[in-house]
């Protein structure tokens, strides 16, 4: 589900499209097996964020489970979930169901450093991000791309990349209320630009009256390495990399990303 | 400069040792081996006196042999596998020039009873080598019927394709950039097209190809695991003919001729793929724009200025181009260029020397007009070389030489037009020089135990200009340094000793063993599961040191049947140092701190590998079986524990075989079989953004399924005796439509998002093919 744009970004496309190209000469397939898996000791999982909006933020501490289980959020129950953050406030965050910690209400700050630490069964779990100074898109339409005869509609995002500051970007798309993209950029290679992001996605084809619900985020240089490398097992931006976990910025063992980011959302309907 | 010390030193001593050896009124019998219908020169031809004890000579790589006799009445015999052995009466008085002809077997299933023994894989000292039968290349079946060296030399032990259709392979453990390719000495950078589909080697304009798995002789360096020696046809010089095939997805012709008959002689050979003419039958006029193909050209000339003077002029140029319908653009390939001079300073004396040009690069566009931008990387390598053959006694033959490589990469340079979202950027060029100097001797010490033996210096140099960072074990950047041009950054020198030894048992058996020491300064960077055009190649420098390999192999040799069977086992272990991995989540396209990301590790790899050939005869073919492991161990990987390489594999078993049915029909079929690579499945899972992300567990624990696959392929010849000589070869791929699993992939059931499951992508069921061939 993870997209990413970048100049680059077309190289995996048409890399796609080559490959296509020479499969669709031949008769090609895909099934699903039955794959014998190992099966690991569950780990801690640790997910949570703290926005520049004026809201309850949330702690998800949860636990992983085997693959062939049903997907499941495994709560992991009694965490003590606090945030210190470098302007001298605490937050303290509450349990409201299993795995799920909440904070008052409060508005995070841009360039304070929020420092997560969860304890649970034991053991101390930290981890820290510094809020992103906030950019906020210009403007937000729907634009159409053509690759190798496929014509599809996608949401575009334009906004102006502040100049001489590394800057990452995670977009969230909802259509019709249904999560379809998770995907993250960076200025690398338009720093200072006017620049439209693309935000594809897979799936059914966009038709008139469906509503695009997107989330536009700043974040800092980590979370966006860790959404990053989730995007690269997938094959995105060149072929597949060896599986292996994304590097987190939580310490002591633990999966799962903590980020203090900007936020801004926008909506709109194709006509 | 030069680690000339040591080098010379040991020059001395093999000369002063060599002398002690040397009789007085010995003379020399020197010439050039040809092909008597198209004067080719020959390589690897066996000479042979009678009287004589010892084992003969054969002719290098340019058809050229020397050896000393006293004087006397001899009995020469000249042979090579598919021809007729040729054997003459000579009388020695003085030093005679001898450049002699062979003429080819009509067929290759003709039985030739010659008394000759042609036992050189087992008399002979080197170990570890492999040469393919261009025969055999031209006969194996092979996917879209279009022949390929490279995928020709996946079916031999020890040699791992990379993938599924793939040309990339994978020698005793290493890695695919740790095979140097070399096509007339030019070193090929990507040596394949079409994603991997297709080796970038045309297969009419090949003379030789011999490929080494341990034990490389001193004249080689540069990578790690294997050398891969290609040699181009030079030209008919006799007369003029065309050949070539038209096939359905590719077609090729090769025209050679003389310049000068007898003296002079040029080849031209040229492929192109036509994959996208099917685009046209589409119905949309979108897909019908876009582009997909490659081609590639080899072109020869050579001419013999006297009996000492050969000058060779050889280049090879191949691209793929792939467009989409104005919107993106995307091409690469190699050009290389080598010029040759062969002189003989006496007749004991031979010399080369070679001035190589080679360049990979790759260009991508978008064409969009708000974020148009245009991509390009290169690297480029100009190499002088000089090689000295000496034949100091017919039992010590001295080589020396040495080798300076210039290399230049350039990482990526980003251009884009006014009003485009992207910034215009160059990443900095990164400039090295490899200096190698070299000196081996094979020396004949008895009637049973001959040797190869010698050393190679390789030193690199990394220059400026740049701005040159070192990193912490964390990659932050701990300093920075501002080089001038050509300005030294760091210097490695190693030294790399090499031997090869084989001890007679019997005339039809031997024991060998080998030791060899190899360094490599161009790494690769990929961590990907297949080959892309766009991977990267970085240089040694001050936080990347060169690889390093050690690899000890013995083996026992035996012919069967008056050398009618062919056997051999082989054992070696191999250990890596510097290998090189990255961090997860590094994007290496435009990234300017690269070495921040890597990691530093170990690799091993063992194993054993038995084959057993039938040469000659109406069915002929061989069966290879590998038995290894191979591992790496990198401290931030696993805590550091050794796991499996992806490219490791148990087992992995090839059969062929070769029939000729007829004066007219040949039928041939391939069997393989290995265990499947080592990958990393999720050992469970969890939930982020309300999404499911998989866990995984120990790096490549799991295992891909077994692959096997049979291949099925006739060629019929035309009536023989018209001017026009023509062909069909049809082929199967995968005859039984085995379901080989190419990937698996891991994700939420579409129809129930409450379950996740594991899907198993087959890239080709069963493919036939046909290929018309013709010569004239």
């Amino acid at each position: 589900m993870n997209k990413r744009i970048l100049p680059y970004k077309i190289l995996q496309n048409i890399l796609n499209c080559a490959a296509l190209i020479l499969i669709c000469l031949f008769p090609s397939c895909e099934e699903v097996i039955e794959a014998d898996l190992s099966k690991a000791d569950p780990v801690i999982v640790i997910e949570g964020a703290i926005s520049d909006q004026s809201e309850f933020h949330r702690i998800k501490v949860s636990k992983t489970i085997p693959f062939d289980q049903p997907n499941s959020f495994n709560g992991v129950k009694e965490a003590k979930v606090t945030v210190y953050a470098s302007n001298s406030q605490t937050y303290s965050f509450t349990a409201t169901s299993d795995g799920v910690y909440q904070s008052q209400r409060f508005r995070g700050v841009a360039g304070v450093n929020y420092m997560l630490e969860v304890i649970s069964g034991g053991k101390t779990y930290k981890a820290s991000s510094i809020m992103p100074s906030a950019v906020r898109p210009d403007s937000v339409t729907f634009k159409r791309l053509t690759i190798l005869g496929n014509s599809r509609v996608y949401p575009s995002i334009y906004y102006k990349d502040p100049p001489r500051i590394q800057n990452q970007y995670r977009y969230l798309l909802k259509i019709n209320g249904k999560l379809s993209a998770d995907q993250v950029s960076e200025d690398r290679f338009s720093d200072g630009n006017p620049t439209s992001d693309l935000i594809t996605f897979e799936g059914k084809e966009l038709k008139a009256g469906d509503r695009a619900d997107i989330e536009m985020q700043c974040i800092d240089r980590n979370v966006f390495k860790y959404y990053f490398a989730i995007s690269q097992i997938d094959g995105n931006g060149g072929p597949p990399v060896a599986p292996s976990n994304p590097d987190s910025n939580i310490d002591n063992g633990a999966l799962g990303i903590f980020s203090a980011h900007s936020r801004s959302t926008y909506s709109l309907t194709l006509k | 400069m030069l680690p000339s010390k040591y080098t010379f030193l040991l020059i001395f001593f093999m000369i002063a040792g060599a002398k002690q050896g040397l009789a007085q009124d010995n003379y020399i019998v020197s010439g050039i081996i040809r092909d008597s219908l198209s004067g080719e020169s020959l390589i690897g031809v066996t000479i042979k006196f009678s009287n004589r004890t010892q084992n003969g000579t054969s002719t290098n790589a340019y058809g050229f042999f020397s050896y000393k006799l006293i004087p006397g009445v001899y009995t020469m015999t000249v042979s090579y596998i598919g021809y007729r052995t040729l054997a003459s009466t000579i009388t020695v008085e003085s030093d005679k020039r001898l450049d002699l002809t062979l003429t080819p077997e009509n067929n290759i299933g003709e039985i030739v009873v010659t008394g000759e023994k042609r036992n050189d894989n087992v008399v002979g000292p080197q170990m570890g080598l492999a040469k393919i039968n261009l025969n055999e290349i031209r006969n194996v079946p092979v996917i879209f019927g279009e022949r390929d060296v490279l995928k020709t030399l996946q079916l031999l032990p020890g040699i791992k394709s990379a993938g599924e259709g793939n040309s990339g392979f994978y020698v005793r453990g290493g890695s695919t950039d740790q095979n140097l390719i070399l096509l007339d000495e030019a070193p090929v950078y990507n040596a394949s097209h079409l994603l991997g589909f297709f080796s970038t080697f045309n297969s009419d304009a090949i003379k030789d190809v011999s490929v080494f798995k341990g034990g490389m002789p001193a004249q080689y360096g540069g990578r790690l695991s294997s050398v891969l020696d290609i040699r181009m046809n030079d030209g008919n010089k006799k007369e003029y003919t065309a050949e070539g095939g038209i096939g359905l997805i590719s077609s090729r012709l090769k025209v050679e001729g003389p310049i000068v008959r007898d003296k002079s002689s040029f080849m031209i050979s040229g492929r192109r793929t036509y994959a996208d003419a099917f685009l046209a039958l589409a119905k949309d006029t979108s897909i019908r724009k876009n582009t997909l193909y490659f081609y590639d050209l080899n072109a020869k000339a050579n001419y013999q200025l006297d009996e000492k003077n050969t000058i060779f002029l050889s280049g090879y140029f191949g691209r793929d181009e792939l467009g989409l319908n104005q919107t993106f653009g995307f091409d690469w390939g190699n050009a290389t260029a080598t010029l040759r001079w062969n002189h003989l300073y006496s007749n004991r004396l031979f010399s080369n020397t070679s001035l190589i040009y080679s360049n990979y690069n790759y260009v991508i566009e978008n064409f969009i007009e708000e974020n148009n931008f245009k991509v390009s990387s290169s690297i480029r390598d100009l190499n002088l070389k000089q090689d000295f053959q000496l034949s100091l006694s017919n039992s010590h033959n001295l080589r020396f030489g040495l080798d300076m490589v210039n290399h230049r990469i350039a990482p990526g340079s980003i251009t884009s037009s006014a009003g485009s979202s992207v910034n215009e950027e160059t990443i900095e060029r990164r400039k090295g020089m490899e200096a190698s100097a070299y000196v081996s001797d094979e020396w004949e010490i008895n009637d049973k135990f001959n040797i190869v033996y010698g050393l190679r210096a390789s030193s690199f140099f990394l220059r400026g200009p740049g701005i040159f960072n070192n990193y912490d074990v964390e990659g932050r950047i701990t300093s920075s340094k501002s080089y001038g041009s050509g300005e030294l950054v760091k210097n490695y020198l190693r030294l790399e000793p090499r031997l090869s030894a084989s001890y007679l048992l019997s005339e039809y058996s031997s024991l060998k063993v080998s030791y060899t020491r190899n360094s490599q300064n161009l790494h690769l960077m990929s961590n990907s599961t297949a080959s892309s055009p766009t991977d990267l190649y970085i240089m040694s420098s001050n936080n990347v040191k060169p690889e390093i390999a050690d690899q000890v192999a013995g083996g026992y040799f035996r012919n069967f049947n008056e050398d009618k069977y062919e056997f051999s086992a082989e054992v070696y272990y191999k250990t890596m140092l510097n290998q090189i991995e990255y961090r997860s989540g590094t994007d290496l396209r435009g990234n300017r701190n690269v070495e921040a990301d890597l990691l530093y590790g170990e690799g091993r790899a063992y194993g054993i590998e038995l084959f057993v050939k039938k040469r000659f005869g109406k069915l002929n073919g061989w069966v290879g079986y590998t038995l290894s492991k191979t591992e790496r161990r990198f401290d931030d990987i696993d805590k550091g524990i050794w796991f499996n390489a992806k490219q490791d594999r148990t087992h992995d078993l090839s059969l062929v075989g070769i029939y000729k049915a007829g004066p007219r029909w040949t039928l041939s079929s391939t069997f393989v079989y290995n265990t499947g690579n080592a990958v990393t499945f999720p050992a469970g899972k969890y939930q982020v953004n309300n999404q499911t992300y998989f866990f995984y567990s120990a790096r490549n624990s799991d295992r891909m399924p077994d692959y096997h696959r049979l291949d099925l392929a006739a060629t019929l010849e035309a009536k023989p005796g018209k001017k026009l000589q023509s062909s069909w070869s049809m082929g199967f791929y995968n005859v039984y439509a085995r379901k080989n699993a190419y990937a698996i992939n891991f994700r939420d059931d579409p129809d129930d998002k409450t379950k996740t499951q594991a899907v198993k992508t087959t890239l080709f069921g069963i493919i036939p093919s046909i290929t018309w061939n013709f010569k004239f």
